[in-house]
């Protein structure tokens, strides 16, 4: 199968061993996705970042250490690559992220059950997790939504682990502040 | 306290990772694995695009560098002195009412030693004044 799929998409043969490209896709789209949803925070941004994040994943394959995690390698991508949108297209996408955060604002009339609480909830956690500073919103987007290891962390972004452990404090107080503001 | 802080930490990152969890709305498209390959395919041409700007890019800047140079011996001497004059005349505008000031300050009138005693005396004075002021109200 792995096999078929390498050939049908004229990857090369090195391709087909254990961790092939189309597994690692198939099994991390979502995560991958995720992160970059959650570190620029809009929809058609964290498509692009995805997009791109494979397409480098795929023209790097050769050189990816098959001894380490691929979810780390392709998370190591998607990241840097979400940073550097976030970076590069900054001042729009805030635009953007703020209409979509103002629009989805829930009916403040409609009887809040507890659906629709947890869902507002929900929504101003990521509005806060959004207006980070992007420092620490790549920790605390890596610890909490895909559930890594402060070491993990560290491996994925190339910082320091003490560096990361202080930082998710951080990230940590600064959302609680935020958080608390907002009531 | 340290108990209550603990569950503040727990109740954050239950928070946290509830708000972060991707919901059934909003789970990405399949990405399509053929399209991956096409656009990496695609990469001489974008590659060759992006060497060919470059180039261009640098020829543009180069010449505009040596116009610079070549322009620049001949226009500096204008420019300087326009520029030296323009600082000068800048200067003594502000020397002349300044040097005034400056004399002033250095020949005061009145001197220094006596105004200063005179603050100290009219201080001192304040503060009895206000000692007694204290002492026959309480």
């Amino acid at each position: 199968m792995a096999a078929s799929v390498a050939l049908r998409l004229n990857l090369p043969m090195t391709l087909t061993s254990p961790a092939t490209f189309a597994d690692g896709v198939r099994e991390h789209q979502d995560e991958v996705y995720g992160v970059a949803l959650r570190i620029t925070g809009n929809r058609d941004a964290a498509l692009d970042v995805a997009s791109s994040t494979f397409l480098k994943a795929y023209r790097a394959f050769h050189r990816y250490d098959q001894t380490r995690p691929l979810r780390h390698w392709l998370l190591r991508i998607a990241t840097n690559e979400a940073i550097s949108y976030v970076r590069k297209r900054g001042r729009e996408l805030r635009r953007i992220v703020a209409v979509d955060e103002a629009t989805g604002v829930a009916d403040v009339s409609a009887a809040p059950d507890a659906e629709s609480v947890a869902r507002e909830d929900r929504a101003r956690v990521r509005a806060a997790v959004s207006q980070l500073p992007e420092l620490y919103r790549v920790v605390i987007v890596l610890r909490y939504f895909n559930d890594l290891s402060v070491d993990e962390i560290a491996q994925v972004t190339g910082r320091p682990a003490s560096t990361v452990g202080v930082q998710l404090l951080r990230g940590r107080a600064l959302l609680r502040g935020a958080l608390e503001g907002a009531r | 306290m340290r108990r209550d802080f603990r569950d503040d930490e727990l109740f954050d990152e239950i928070r946290l990772r509830r708000a972060l969890r991707l919901d059934a709305a909003e789970l990405p498209p399949r990405f399509d694995l053929a399209t991956v390959a096409v656009r990496a395919a695609d990469r001489p041409a974008s590659a060759f695009a992006g060497l060919l700007s470059t180039a261009f890019a640098g020829m543009a800047t180069a010449a505009l560098t040596g116009l610079v140079a070549v322009a620049l011996p001949a226009i500096a001497p204008a420019v300087g002195s326009e520029l030296f004059d323009a600082a000068i005349q800048t200067v003594t505008r502000a020397a002349v009412p300044l040097s005034a000031v400056l004399a002033a300050a250095q020949q005061p009138s009145i001197p220094l030693a006596a105004t200063f005693a005179l603050a100290v005396a009219v201080a001192y004075e304040y503060a009895q004044r206000r000692e007694r002021l204290r002492a026959t109200t309480s």
